[in-house]
């Protein structure tokens, strides 16, 4: 059996032409798939210096190496783009069906440039590439506009963005069957290009080389998943489960604009309280059994007809901890009209927070605001999602996102800002979690939890390689996050979840290739590859003008000591910052300014790009 | 006793494994298309399992009935084609009260997986259920073919 020959559709939006080309072997086996692949099919085609709303910024797609095989949480498809959040490489990755139909039109790839005329859609239909109008679903909410497309054209997985989109709110997401691509503003790119939506549908197969083995391999995955605490867990109170461990025995929630780390009131956003009140069944990302998604349904009351797939432990912090508000209700309610309008939850919710602040010192006022824009006043947030949403009065500035709203009003207000590179943080205070603290500054796309997933071990203390590892300690962190980071890119090059963490390592990983593409890797050949990539995007963001200097934590996480909790008085200090941050420069190969030397990038096979142009770097971020 | 799927389309999470596992198993590929079963997303809140339902002894034959070929035939355990004998003339896909026999050179039916269905065993919510065939599991899946179509 041989391998599914793979094929790139690029896509010009300004002519609505494309060609298809096969994907190169050396590609494959050197970049693998989704997230790498969809990084080195972006940088060949890029300018880094390009602004993301330009025309010849690329938005590339691609599916894990493995998305929608019989493999439990094998799901994941990934969006690559330069953010115009900040201004990075970002990548987003979802778990709608889009990917395994994309594999099975037989474009394995999907990269889109240009910019229509007018809206429109584009829908593949196996081998053909249609361009319909996108006028009648322009201003659709992303919910309508996936059923309206799959009424008018028929039955296709269908990824769509939503109004925010379409206005370009910087933090604008992608939705595919109520999951989303949701960080960076990869939506707000489409929406610069006059896209509404991709619609796929791909009646071919997907061979695997050994069939009856992956069969096997599946059913002992199965149940090895289904012994574990994350799918007992999971299935049940979804992935929010862990939030009020987060909260009492570490004391790293962070609450109201992250002024503490301890949510008092949360006792309603809790999915242990939630969860068997409001949630009908369990849903799943396609190709996945884990099923972690709930169906929230509120039937009576002020909110009665909300409806959506979540509540994930990153909203219950960003719209519940962030802005104080512990009405589960109106945070089901704000989740839904993000989903809707088609903006990522956590860069809303701390924006959201931070408006709050903005207010509590005078900064803004609620009459400017038009909403009581409090913390603690719940139902102030679905409005405000409602404002964003519409870019309706001072929601064109929210949509901007917290860095830029901070440049706009002045005055001390970048001290309460709380963004790494202009991407607003995930529910992990990394005063109390200094690996993670680190690893939201090396995030290729700005404070993220999931490039180097560091959480998971500042948390338990142990994953993987590492034990005995010390939160609130710096020691060896550098060395750490960059080994999480490469060995963290495996996951969404094969588009596997990393909500199987618990259970999924690497040497499972090993074993799946093999018997799907009948290639052998071993796990320093892997981690390689995951290294390979990191320094592909290091590269772009150097050339885009990213330099050590925005490497920069918050005032808020390296001045304020967290005020009480079980991680009183930890506080992250510059100095410890940079120190780890030199660290890990060194133990990627990289010297102190974050530039790859010659002799790591020859190692890893990039000889390409060891004479990319320094002098494109603002010489201010380099001496500095 | 006969035995046929159930879906309980309550439980379903709408992640198509069995779709994907079945197609594995039965072609040696990933597809949605070749699946002996087929799993229809009605919006965010529904999503709805379409399994054979192994009609021989009830109130429809369906398949068997209609086949001119007499392709289809019982081998003990369940409704099974005989590749050999099947003409693909398609009238089988028409007939099915399910909508999951398809056709393409040779008609796709649900073998059960000669008793130990892996649809079944890979759901882990019970979204498909192996039980015997009953008046009642009929009546349920005709009710809900109505309400979803």
């Amino acid at each position: 059996m041989k391998e599914h020959c793979w094929h790139l559709l690029d896509i010009d939006l300004s002519d609505l032409s494309f060609t298809r080309t096969e994907i190169a072997d050396d590609l494959k086996a050197n970049y693998l798939g989704g997230e790498g692949l969809a990084v080195k099919l972006f940088t060949d085609a890029a300018d880094p210096k390009i602004d993301p709303f330009s025309p010849r910024n690329p938005v590339v797609i691609a599916p894990g190496l493995l998305t929608g095989l019989p493999i439990p949480t094998a799901s994941k498809t990934a969006f690559v783009s330069k953010s115009p959040l900040t201004g990075t490489i970002a990548e987003s990755i979802m778990g709608g069906g889009i990917g395994i139909q994309m594999k099975m039109t037989g474009a394995y790839v999907i990269r889109i440039t240009g910019k229509a005329k007018e809206p429109v859609i584009l829908l593949i239909d196996n081998g053909s590439v249609i361009f319909e109008s996108g006028s009648k679903y322009w201003g659709l909410s992303t919910r309508e506009a996936e059923m309206a497309i799959k009424h008018d054209h028929g039955d296709y997985v269908v990824a769509t963005i939503g109004p925010a989109g379409e206005t370009l709110v910087r933090y604008a997401c992608i939705d595919c069957e109520g999951r989303q691509a949701g960080r960076a503003g990869i939506g707000a790119v489409l929406g610069s290009k006059n896209l509404k939506a991709i619609g796929v549908r791909g009646n071919g197969d997907l061979p695997v080389y050994d069939a009856e083995r992956l069969i096997s391999l599946a059913l002992k995955w199965q149940e090895i998943m289904e012994k574990s605490n994350a799918f007992i867990e999971d299935t049940k109170y979804g992935s929010g489960e862990f939030l009020e461990w987060v909260n009492s025995e570490r004391g790293v929630f962070p609450t109201k604009n992250w002024k503490e780390s301890v949510f008092d009131e949360r006792k309603e956003i809790d999915p242990y309280y939630w969860a068997p009140k409001y949630s009908l069944k369990n849903k799943a990302c396609f190709a996945c059994t884990k099923a972690c998604g709930k169906l929230f349904v509120i039937r009576e009351g002020r909110y009665a007809g909300t409806l959506l797939d979540g509540i994930e432990y990153e909203t219950l912090y960003a719209l519940g901890g962030q802005c104080g508000n512990p009405d589960i209700e109106a945070l089901a309610k704000a989740n839904e009209l993000c989903d809707l309008f088609g903006i990522d939850t956590i860069s809303t919710g701390v924006v959201i927070g931070f408006v709050m602040e903005l207010v509590e010192r005078g900064l803004l006022s609620v009459k400017d605001i038009g909403i009581d824009c409090r913390f603690g006043n719940s139902e102030a947030v679905p409005k405000m999602v409602e404002l964003i949403g519409k870019r309706e009065g001072l929601g064109a500035l929210f949509g901007e996102g917290v860095a830029r709203i901070a440049k706009t009003i002045g005055g001390d207000s970048e001290d309460y800002a709380l963004h790494v590179k202009g991407m607003e943080p995930p529910a992990y205070d990394v005063r109390g979690l200094k690996g993670m603290g680190l690893g939201f500054m090396t995030s290729s796309r700005g404070a993220c939890h999931l490039r180097s997933g560091f959480y998971a071990l500042d948390l338990t203390g142990k994953f993987w390689r590492f034990e005995g590892v010390d939160r609130l300690s710096t020691k060896d962190k550098g060395i750490m996050v960059k080994a999480m980071e490469d060995f963290m890119m495996i996951y969404d090059c094969l588009g596997i979840c990393k909500f199987s963490r618990g259970f999924f390592k690497i040497e499972g990983f090993i074993d799946l290739i093999s018997v799907a593409i009948g290639k052998s890797y071993t796990e320093e050949e892997l981690l390689l590859i995951g290294e390979r990539i990191n320094n592909v995007k290091q590269i772009f963001n150097l050339r885009a003008g990213i330099g050590r200097e925005s490497y920069r934590l918050p005032k808020r996480i390296t001045c304020e000591p967290i005020s009480s909790g079980a991680s009183k008085g930890a506080v992250l200090t510059e100095k410890e910052a940079e120190e780890m941050l030199s660290e890990y420069f060194i133990a990627r190969g990289w010297d102190l300014k974050g530039i790859p030397t010659k002799e790591k990038l020859a190692q890893l096979g990039l000889n390409h790009l060891i004479n990319w142009n320094k002098t494109e770097i603002d010489r201010r971020s380099l001496e500095s | 006793m006969p035995m046929c799927l159930v879906p309980y389309p309550e439980n379903c999470t709408g992640c198509r494994f069995c779709e994907i596992i079945c197609s594995l198993s039965h072609e040696r590929v990933v597809s949605l298309e070749k699946a002996r079963l087929r799993v229809v997303r009605k919006d965010i809140a529904t999503d709805i399992p379409f399994v054979c339902a192994q009609c021989q002894n009830e109130e429809n034959k369906c398949c068997a009935e209609v086949c001119p070929e007499d392709a289809i035939f019982f081998d003990g355990k369940a409704l099974v084609v005989d590749e050999v004998r099947c003409t693909g003339c398609g009238l089988c896909e028409r007939a099915c009260a399910y909508g999951v026999i398809r056709v393409s050179g040779v008609a796709r039916k649900c073998d059960l997986c000669g008793g130990d269905p892996l649809c079944v065993k890979f759901c882990p919510f019970g979204a498909i259920k192996y039980e015997e065939i009953k008046k009642e599991n009929f009546r349920k899946i005709l009710a809900m073919m109505e309400v979803s179509f």
